[in-house]
């Protein structure tokens, strides 16, 4: 089950498993977002190249406006996709 | 012994093959971190069917084989053309993303998680086998 959620102004959060068959839902969700954001990722449990491509497009978008788009909580295999996929390198990951 | 189910060539069988994978290997004793790359290596692979080898709407055959410490995974696509994803050209990871090419990502993904990739296409039936040691976290 995969939900995303806007829990503050800024942040937005991602639970559950992210992915191909949810790219729809999160891209009609993220569509009018149009202010810098943070993915919180504390219950995300997976995500696919799918679910890569929908973050990566939501920050290239907020990116040529001059938004950030950052990062935090990411754990176990989120944060071993996004090491394998060099994105640990693109968006800012925001650290305890 | 192996296993096998068919699942329907759409991209809402995922969660059935996620239940299928979770169900059939390790009885939950498997590094979690592992169980993330083989659902990872199967999606990428299955939604590379779905997309690209749309010449028949035939289910895909997923089989397991899982012995001592090695997880076999076969997909096959039935009455396709070929189209073999080991072939997809490498996608350089340290480029900026302005400069990256669209797609070929969930492929490279799967080649730097599993430890080998067959590819195998015989009498129009196409069928990646994704080869896993369970005490390799790979990269």
């Amino acid at each position: 089950m995969f939900e995303i959620s806007r829990i503050s102004d800024d942040t937005i959060a991602l639970s559950g498993r992210f992915d191909a068959s949810q790219v729809k839902k999160a891209t009609e969700f993220l569509a009018p977002v149009d202010c810098s954001i943070t993915f919180d990722l504390a219950d995300l449990d997976y995500i696919s190249s799918a679910g890569l491509g929908v973050l990566v497009a939501t920050y290239k978008r907020l990116d040529q406006s001059g938004k950030t788009v950052k990062l935090k909580n990411l754990s176990g295999h989120i944060q071993t996709v996004f090491k394998f996929s060099g994105l640990d390198r693109i968006f800012q990951i925001i650290r305890d | 012994m192996p296993i096998s189910r068919s699942f329907p060539k759409s991209i809402e069988a995922l969660e059935q093959i996620v239940d299928f994978l979770d169900s059939s290997v390790g009885g939950g004793k498997i590094d979690p971190e592992i169980v993330g790359m083989m659902q990872l290596a199967v999606e990428e692979i299955f939604v590379n069917m779905v997309k690209y080898n749309d010449s028949s709407s035939n289910d895909i055959r997923i089989e397991l084989d899982h012995r001592a410490d090695i997880l076999r995974i076969r997909l096959t696509d039935f009455d396709v053309d070929r189209f073999d994803p080991t072939e997809a050209a490498a996608v350089d990871i340290n480029m900026p993303l302005s400069e990256r090419r669209a797609g070929g990502l969930g492929i490279h993904l799967v080649k730097t998680m599993m430890d080998q990739i067959e590819y195998e296409y015989k009498d129009r039936n196409s069928s990646v086998t994704l080869i896993k040691n369970l005490n390799s976290t790979g990269g």
